[in-house]
């Protein structure tokens, strides 16, 4: 066992926690606390890291990207995270989908798409599958064709016909291209009769609708995205038509699990922890009660150590998939990971809420924390993304 | 004689007002602009149709002018409000409460005859109670079975001036400061002495400022004296409450409704989503999900109702009915820490939708997470109850500020 980082590792680890002391932190607050969730987005951020490659690290190197391990990646959005979650995975959504060009689009697809990303600061990528009565259905289909995201496509010599919607797309506002499922077999189960295309932003046809207002990762831009017999050229499509679930196939990835995307959100919340741990250790440090500094009295340890013990046991968690996928071992941890890491990340910014407020300190931050937390409960820690990650230990 | 029966009136409150919070709350507290945790205006109007309909004066004794509900009746009264509000039920509660205390037991026949014809006629005459100070700790953490520190006393002080009281500090987190006509403030009267002063909200020297709607219930403010003076007929030497382990736990009243609101929503959802081919309340997660908010609902109401009854029928501790214990307190722990993983499982229940901002469930999870930071906290709580249960008591002086 050895977890030793190497220099490269470390290298960019200590660039991601550079950027997220001076760059992220400091506007982390301000655009939370903004009313209006078009308006908490910010460009320069984008721009900022972009240069510094936290928008394309994941980008193989033949491909002119970075090329890092999942280790690396990891670190990274970790780092990240720790000056504000939304915007770590503001970043990491285009690390989740630039893993998809590289693995699943043909050649010409890849200079197509891959080339504009890598050349622009401002190119971000979406992925768009839940829509308004389709959320759980696309995670745990059934075999009813009735179940499941509805978003039509239709054939029309080299182009597809695409009508419907699609809702709390992920930088539905701000990204460039979206990998988009649709139903091209309406007879057939969700996962025999889907097929994945690769549609630009100003795709004709296609509109964005609201972005949600949501009451954590307010910085992230979730939207509505509108197709009103919006054309995709024949070409867009990813792999084989009505074979939208080869994207986990072509990725190495047999056991049917998300192979990026469920270690994205166990790192990112463990740098939200380290957040937590490291505000709650120094305002117990700090804050004094009858003279003396909080950290003396025995519920205050006790509270610290919860915090704490959990947040180490979740980085050894992380730390471990993340190899496990750098060595191409598969296995049901990933899923385990992310659901483990939604209970972790509440119950460690709910202590640290608790230290400031027991103490009569009505500390922002430590509110925002908590409000970021609770988004892992619908991505990483409901019923059903918990019954996923057990399904693949019963394959 | 063990009773779990309510009274006739009791019921009949009870289904009054969930009837009005349906008709008159509901659908103004569910639009998207309330549903915002950092501004939300009080809803006034609602507000003075349920002062029309008594729940101002609710507590108040029948021959003073109120309706003389014990306090179960009040805490039943105050959860079916929450469901509709918790900033209405918070003020209602402390006006109700405060105006049983003051006019029924604290003031002399010569203060009632100033204050209570007013307070009477008026439908937005409400109390509010100040009590709590900025950076003054109650420290039971560094107290815990040691005498309190010698600064207990409360920085906020009256001074004796001729046929006045001048008042000099500052309180916060009083509710109802924004809209109350006349406040009861804790202080240090004289030497070493406590007391309670009636200021009335016109009065020089009284500054009043809101407090952010998302760290508190109940149009919340702070208060500043400087050189406020009242007359000397304004001080009330009378303890206001004799014991918070044994208070009529209105808080968590509150709390509850919050936890029934966010049950019925996720209820009604669960049996109207259809995933996997059917309602979701038919898949065993969701069902079991609800059943445990249920549980976590029941239980919690369970203790809430017996602190209350508890309240009304002190003579319950003398005879060993009840056991010995801060009820109150031991109610506000459980059902705290229970409402609130209820309310953050019913919105789990609604995916993303639990968190959005112009949807109700992220408001009651963040509802229910004030109550879960109300007060010094549940960590304070639990060593109020150690103390009890090991019979620790304080030297005299620091035990009388200590159970405030």
């Amino acid at each position: 066992m050895d977890f030793t980082l190497s220099n490269e590792q470390r290298a960019w680890q200590m660039t991601a926690r550079k950027f997220a002391e001076e760059e992220i932190r400091p506007t982390s607050l301000e655009r939370d606390e903004i009313d209006d969730p078009r308006e908490t987005f910010d460009w320069e951020i984008i721009k900022k890291g972009s240069k510094l490659g936290f928008r394309t690290l994941a980008v193989p190197k033949e491909w002119g990207g970075h090329g890092t391990d999942f280790v690396t990646q990891a670190l990274v959005m970790a780092e990240l995270a720790k000056g504000d979650s939304a915007i770590s995975k503001t970043f990491s959504q285009c690390w989740k989908w630039s893993h998809l060009i590289a693995a699943a689009c043909s050649e010409e697809q890849k200079r197509r798409f891959l080339q504009p990303f890598l050349e622009d600061d401002t190119f971000l990528l979406g992925k768009g599958i839940s829509e308004p009565s389709a959320g759980s259905d696309n995670r745990l289909p059934p075999d009813d064709p009735k179940a499941g995201l509805k978003l039509r496509a239709e054939r029309h010599g080299d182009e597809w016909i695409l009508n419907g919607e699609k809702c709390f797309i992920a930088n539905a506002s701000v990204g460039k291209l979206f990998f988009i499922d649709a139903r091209t077999d309406p007879n057939a189960p969700l996962r025999q009769g889907t097929t994945m295309f690769l549609v630009p932003r100003d795709t004709p046809g296609l509109r964005i609708g609201k972005v949600f207002n949501k009451s954590g990762w307010r910085f992230y831009q979730n939207g509505e995205m509108i197709f009103e017999n919006a054309r995709v050229p024949h070409a867009n499509v990813v792999g084989a038509v009505n074979g939208s679930d080869m994207k986990t196939h072509a990725a190495g990835d047999r056991t049917g699990g998300d192979l990026f995307g469920d270690l994205e959100l166990a790192a990112n919340a463990l740098g939200v922890c380290d957040d937590a741990c490291a505000m709650a250790l120094a305002f117990a440090r700090t804050k004094t009660q009858g003279g003396r500094p909080l950290f003396e009295q025995q519920l205050i340890q006790l509270k610290l150590n919860r915090m704490h013990l959990l947040t180490e046991a979740l980085r050894a968690f992380v730390m471990r998939v993340a190899w496990e996928h750098d060595h191409k071992v598969r296995s049901a941890n990933a899923g385990l990971c992310m659901n483990f890491s939604t209970d972790v990340i509440q119950e460690a910014t709910e202590i640290n809420l608790d230290l400031h407020a027991g103490a009569g300190v009505s500390d922002r931050r430590a509110d925002k924390l908590v409000r970021d937390a609770i988004i892992w409960s619908h991505l990483a820690g409901d019923s059903v993304q918990r019954m996923k990650a057990t399904r693949r230990l019963g394959k | 004689m063990y009773n779990l029966h309510l009274s006739p009136e009791q019921l009949q409150s009870r289904d009054t007002v969930r009837e009005f919070v349906a008709q008159e709350i509901k659908p103004l507290a569910l639009k998207a602009e309330r549903l915002e945790p950092r501004a939300r205006p009080l809803l006034v109007e609602a507000l003075d149709k349920a002062s029309q309909i008594g729940l101002r004066t609710l507590a108040l004794p029948e021959e003073a002018g109120g309706a003389g509900a014990d306090n179960l009746t009040c805490c039943i009264v105050t959860e079916e409000l929450a469901v509709g509000d918790p900033d209405i039920a918070a003020v209602l509660a402390q006006t109700s409460t405060l105006a049983h205390a003051l006019f029924d037991r604290l003031m002399t026949q010569e203060q009632c005859a100033r204050f209570l014809p007013a307070f009477l006629a008026e439908q937005r005459y409400h109390l509010a109670l100040a009590e709590h100070e900025p950076d003054r700790d109650t420290a039971l953490g560094i107290n815990y079975h040691r005498p309190q520190a010698s600064d207990a006393r409360f920085a906020t002080a009256a001074v004796r001036a001729g046929d006045t009281w001048i008042i000099n500090g500052r309180k916060d987190r009083v509710v109802g400061a924004s809209l109350a006509a006349l406040f009861a403030v804790r202080a240090s009267v004289g030497e070493d002495g406590a007391g309670t002063l009636l200021v009335p909200r016109d009065t020089p020297g009284l500054g009043i400022t809101r407090s952010e709607t998302s760290w508190h219930h109940g149009a919340c403010g702070a208060l500043t004296f400087e050189n406020c003076g009242v007359p000397a007929e304004n001080l009330l030497t009378a303890p206001l409450f004799a014991d918070a382990g044994r208070a009529i736990p209105l808080d968590q009243a509150l709390n509850l409704g919050i936890g029934r609101a966010a049950y019925e929503a996720a209820f009604d959802y669960a049996q109207l989503r259809v995933q996997g081919g059917r309602p979701i309340i038919e898949h065993q997660a969701i069902g079991a999900k609800l059943a445990e908010i249920a549980i976590r609902l029941e239980v919690a109401r369970a203790a809430i109702w017996q602190a209350a009854w508890a309240s009304d029928h002190p003579d319950a501790f003398a005879d060993r009915s009840l056991p010995d214990l801060p009820l109150t307190t031991i109610a506000a722990v459980f059902a705290s820490e229970a409402i609130y993983r209820a309310v953050k499982d019913a919105a789990e229940c609604f995916g993303a939708m639990g968190v959005m901002r112009d949807m109700p469930l992220q408001k009651y999870v963040h509802d229910a997470r004030i109550c879960l930071h109300a007060g010094a906290g549940n960590s304070e709580a639990k060593l109020r109850i150690a103390e009890a249960l090991a019979r620790y008591r304080r030297p005299a002086g620091a035990a009388a500020l200590a159970a405030e």
